[in-house]
């Protein structure tokens, strides 16, 4: 693969290498180091105990907002698998004794076991088609379940008095506060180089578009799967913890009523921060600890409603505000270098053909929606699909991006059959597909985006933030001529409709395609837009030799740059060839004219 | 005297995208003006701004001398303006009688309306408890202009009702529209594709491209239709 | 018979129980957390009522004011703000239930507590003696579900709530108010969980968590049942059986977590759940 390095375009605000972050997130660093490690001289007995437990807290806590805060799966749930690495301490101390033997196979339980039920909640979870209401509402069922598990376990659990009076490790309480800070500042750490990275940015694009992700050609599912089985093995490596520090272990720690907690710490601490859940579960911590021997019944209240008003008017979290003052802000990281990638060559007229479709029909119930559809494709075509309002056109586009959208006859992508495969494997197969309004990740800089698009051909780095984002040639020339390269650091939302689209396209050819669909690509466009994407649609179907079809109203623009058309109307091909052919037929002049062409009367 | 309907400089599109530039027109009482305009081109989103499903991003429009920029859809319905689009059409799983009286005030009302769309429309009489979902599509069409008038409006909005219905139930739509407005000088504006259709309710036309009016005139004239005809370019 | 009774009473109670989550996840498309707390609420009032040496009956017309006027406050406060944000109303509904459950512990303490039945002893049915009260509680349980159901289908407002629930945008250019309909769909749905734990108090006991258990059953059955109140009430016969046999054959902490696991199951194979079409 060959790295050319492009110039950067005179004028272009280079940026690339800078940082911008407040003056207040050394400080704070400093702080919560210092804390961590003077902890024993500063702090009483009692509060450095309060302090031990909850750190394992914020490690929950920060596993949570990554699901939660960044992912945008809200679990009631993850409390279980802290207490399945509690009763992994527990239970192996107990019954097994405490030796080195026992310690490690402890723990490794503890990470198996929770790891597996994450793998379990998360197949069950998470599957195409599945609702976010469901999921959660599996989260909420798992802690019943698991308490339940844990009440029914007799004597061997300690059912509901829990497990207490085992030997376990003679650590003074100052070693136990620095293993369990220290625990907390490496997960903390972990967990930000992670959602700092190119990789991390796939969490958040999950949560603003899934289906922009799938589209893309990532299988999300399996992400989210996988991200659950190995945020609950975090959660068992903390319970265990934990399990070992408190000498008692009971029901509750697996429990609802914690799993509900750790959303309120993150909701109040600022979700999607990662620092703001873990400040926020220790504070609250704390506070909870002192001030529920004297106020009980009022601190809950206070939590409670401080929650409500907070989900309602300040969805951001309190700590992020309060800190804003002290200048915690811009994260705003490199913006990296616009780098050219070869693409692989296409040769018109050898290689199988981009699209082939035979006998495709829709139907929903009685309702004929496609009927019969043989339509080709070859590479280096650009075909102009039109029809009146309700012909099936958008109906076709999707019957030919995903497997499972069409009720009978068969779809070919460049050779390969998509049987009833998901969007992601049509990608993968060859396929891009641009929707009509433009379907990018808003919270995403345009530079995040466009790295997202090349998940599937040059996997994100987890850990760093890549100095160098490659395209394909023709990537780079739309995000060249339409300004995007000078606003690699902007965030998607704040562009111009005209520029999300053509991020959009942007996005779609760095899938690096053999077929790209389009859907009204010059919807909302000026007049200088619509110019500037013919033009790119026309190079891209003539000079670089991909296949390209579009939806379009606009017939001008179409005569302009269609190789061929294709009439839709009620669900049928009724005509192809040139534009003029097309347009000057009757047929197609009775169709667009509203009146009925003979033979296709309807009958009442 | 003030025009039923007044639409000054408004922008409105979808998430951000402008599909209406600084549009202004104006509907008189008891005209009837028809919007012609290749897809795409802007029209069923000025019909959807008007009813207020859409946002107005400056400009104001007034309905009848009130100002409804920021009214709220189920208010602007009770001010007496009907809506039927090919696009929402009706509620399927809901019967007939159920779609006809939804737009009614008063329960109570529903048969002496009935009786006055009965004779345009008698393909319902008998059918007042069947789902709406189970009639032909020209029979939903038909169960659209006939809901929208028996809320006795004092403005109606088509959208592209006429697509795909045969010519013996689009005659039939005409004569509908053109009783109304003799009867109660409704105002109409209605969007068509089927240029004929159009002309033959109404009394004038516009033609839009790009979220801009690029032609308009009178439609008794017979160089109309083909005027139209080379706009839309087909 | 006996288990035939047991059968029918549970799949009552569940109705019962069920029906105001249903009414409000029908029209609104979130799962209102709170309803937990709104039982608790219920089953305070007829605590309230025993503690007054009033009629048991009384609670229940109590319960149900007390539910559609908490219900209104919600709704206009915290719902209406979160009406473009699902997930969040989620969760502002379950911080409100702590709210409740809160204010419940501060006002009536921790402990738990018992109120009386409206309708004592038992009935002879087939000749066998029954729990009059559970016996009372099936007929309740077909009383609502016909009158929910009369109430959608039959009246005006019924109408123009289905409309709003098919498609919002047809219904306000009918000249429906949308957000009307919201408001009186959430408040009576608040309303009849309220007086769903009026009903169930009688059977046990009552304490400051009682609603949680019933949240999550409530919620399963709801995301099964699909959106009418007579399939609700097929899903309640149902997987009330499964509860009864799972407990008779088992044990009843099984049974209790039934329905929830059937329920992740039945869902996960076929999303529609109990929905025909």
């Amino acid at each position: 693969m060959d790295n050319v390095t492009v110039a950067a375009p005179a004028g272009a605000q280079h940026t690339a290498g800078t940082t911008k972050i407040g003056w207040g997130v050394p400080i704070l660093i400093a702080a919560g180091l210092a804390l961590l490690v003077l902890g024993p001289w500063l702090f009483g007995g009692y509060l450095l105990s309060i302090l031990i437990k909850a750190y394992f807290f914020a490690i929950l806590a920060v596993t949570v907002d990554i699901l939660w805060g960044y992912t945008g799966y809200l679990t009631f749930g993850h409390s279980a698998f802290f207490g399945i690495g509690a009763y992994a301490a527990g239970l192996m101390f107990l019954h097994q004794g405490f030796s080195g033997g026992t310690i490690a196979l402890g723990l490794v339980l503890a990470i198996v076991a929770s790891a597996a039920l994450g793998g379990l909640v998360g197949w069950l979870s998470f599957y195409r088609g599945a609702s976010p209401f469901f999921a959660t509402v599996i989260s909420l069922v798992l802690p019943i379940v698991a308490t339940q598990a844990l009440l029914s376990g007799g004597t061997w659990t300690g059912s509901s008095s829990g497990i207490t009076g085992y030997e376990t490790f003679a650590f003074s309480l100052e070693t136990w506060y620095w293993i369990s800070g220290g625990l907390m500042a490496v997960v903390g750490l972990v967990g930000w180089l992670i959602v700092r990275s190119d990789a991390g940015r796939l969490l958040t694009s999950i949560r603003d578009n899934e289906e922009r992700c799938s589209y893309l050609g990532i299988n999300v599912p399996r992400v989210k799967i996988i991200l659950l089985t190995a945020t609950a093995g975090v959660a068992g490596i903390a319970g265990f913890g934990y399990g070992s520090f408190s000498g008692v272990v009971a029901p509750e720690l697996a429990g609802f009523v914690l799993g509900t907690e750790l959303i309120i710490w993150v909701a109040l601490g600022g979700r999607g921060t990662l620092w703001g859940p873990m400040i926020g579960a220790i504070l609250i911590s704390v506070a909870t600890a002192y001030l529920s021997s004297s106020i009980p019944f009022a601190w809950q209240l206070i939590l409670g409603t401080a929650f409500v008003l907070v989900i309602v008017l300040l969805p951001q979290g309190l700590i992020p505000l309060l800190i804003k003052p002290f200048g915690l802000h811009g994260q705003a990281g490199k913006i990296p270098e616009l780098v050219e990638r070869a693409a692989p060559e296409t040769h018109a007229g050898t290689g199988p053909t981009a699209l082939d479709m035979q006998g495709v029909t829709k139907s929903f119930g009685s309702l004929n929606v496609l009927q019969g559809i043989n339509l080709n494709a070859e590479a280096g075509e650009l075909i102009g699909l039109i029809g009146p309002n309700g012909a099936g056109k958008s109906t076709l586009m999707r019957c030919m991006s995903d497997g499972a959208a069409r009720t009978a006859g068969s779809v070919h992508l460049c050779g390969r059959d998509i049987e009833r495969r998901p969007p992601e494997d049509c990608v993968r197969f060859g396929l891009g597909r641009k929707f009509q309004n433009a379907n990018i990740f808003e919270t995403l800089t345009v530079a995040e985006c466009l790295r997202m698009a090349g998940t599937t051909l040059e996997k994100p780095a987890l850990f760093r933030r890549q100095p160098q984002l490659a395209l394909p040639p023709y990537a780079l020339e739309v995000v060249r001529k339409t300004g995007l390269d000078a606003k690699l650091g902007t965030v998607a939302q704040d562009l111009s409709h005209g520029e999300q689209q053509a991020l959009e396209l942007a996005m779609v050819l760095g899938l690096q395609p053999k077929i790209v669909l389009l859907d009204e690509p010059t919807a909302g466009l000026t007049k200088t837009e619509r110019t500037q994407i013919g033009d790119v649609l026309s190079s891209l179907a003539h000079k670089y030799k991909l296949c390209c079809l579009l939806v379009e109203h606009d017939l001008d623009f179409v005569e302009e740059i269609a190789t061929r058309t294709v009439v839709l109307h009620q669900g049928e091909i009724v005509m192809q060839g040139s534009f003029q052919e097309v347009v000057n037929s009757d047929l197609v002049k009775t169709i667009y004219s509203g009146a009925h062409p003979a033979g296709h009367e309807e009958s009442n | 005297m003030e025009p039923a309907l007044g639409i000054q400089n408004i922008n409105s599109g979808y998430k951000g995208a402008i599909i209406l530039r600084d549009l202004s027109l104006s509907v008189d009482k008891g005209e009837a003006v028809a919007l012609f305009g290749k897809n795409g081109m802007g029209k069923t989103t000025l019909l959807k701004t008007i009813m207020g499903y859409l946002p107005k991003k400056g400009g104001s429009v007034h309905l009848f001398g009130k100002d409804i920029t920021r009214t709220p859809t189920h208010r602007i319905a009770n001010m007496g303006v009907s809506y039927a689009s090919q696009e929402q059409p009706l509620f399927a799983d809901l019967s007939i009688q159920d779609n006809l009286g939804l737009g009614l005030a008063r329960e109570s009302e529903f048969d002496e309306r009935f009786a006055d769309i009965e004779p345009i429309f008698p393909v319902f009489k008998s059918r007042l408890k069947q789902l709406a979902g189970t009639l032909s599509g020209g029979e939903q069409k038909m169960l659209l202009v006939a809901r929208g008038l028996m809320m006795r409006p004092s403005f109606i909005l088509l959208d592209e009702i006429t697509e795909g219905l045969q010519p013996s139930v689009i005659a039939r739509i005409v004569e509908a529209l053109k009783w109304e407005r003799q009867q109660r000088g409704t105002t109409m504006l209605i969007i068509e594709q089927n240029v004929s259709f159009a002309l033959q309710v109404a009394d004038r036309y516009l033609v839009l491209k790009q979220g801009e009016i690029i032609a308009s005139g009178e439609t008794d004239s017979a160089e109309s239709a083909e005027s139209v005809m080379r706009h839309l370019r087909v | 018979m006996a288990l035939l009774l047991d059968w029918l009473s549970t799949a009552g109670i569940l109705f019962i129980v069920a029906s105001g989550l249903l009414m409000i996840f029908g029209v609104m498309k979130i799962i209102n957390f709170a309803h937990g707390a709104l039982l608790t609420l219920g089953g305070y009032t007829a605590y309230v009522v025993t503690q007054l040496d009033l009629a048991p009956w009384l609670s229940w017309p109590l319960a149900l004011f007390t539910g559609i006027l908490v219900g209104m406050l919600i709704e206009q406060f915290v719902m209406r703000p979160l009406y473009k944000r699902p997930l969040d109303a989620i969760l502002a509904t379950w911080g409100l239930s702590i709210i409740i459950g809160q204010l419940i512990v501060m006002t009536f303490g921790r402990e738990v507590k018992f109120a009386d039945t409206p309708l004592p002893g038992t009935w002879s049915v087939a000749g066998m003696d029954y729990s009059a009260y559970r016996l009372l509680l099936i007929l309740v349980a077909v009383v609502l579900c016909a009158a929910l159901t009369a109430l959608l289908s039959g009246t005006r407002f019924g109408v123009k709530t289905r409309a709003v629930i098919m498609n919002e945008q047809l219904a306000s250019a009918l000249g429906i108010n949308a957000g009307r309909i919201r408001f009186i769909t959430f408040s009576l749905g608040a309303g009849l969980g309220t007086l769903a734990g009026t009903l169930i108090t009688p059977l046990s006991s009552l304490d400051p968590a009682m609603g949680i258990p019933w949240l999550v059953t409530a919620f399963m059955l709801v995301m099964v049942s699909g959106h009418s109140m007579l399939s609700l009430m097929v899903t309640c016969v149902v997987l009330g059986a499964c509860q009864m046999l799972v407990s008779t054959y088992t044990t009843p902490v099984l049974g209790g977590l039934s329905i929830a696991v059937l329920s992740a199951l039945i869902l996960r194979i076929r999303p529609k759940g109990f929905a025909y079409g």
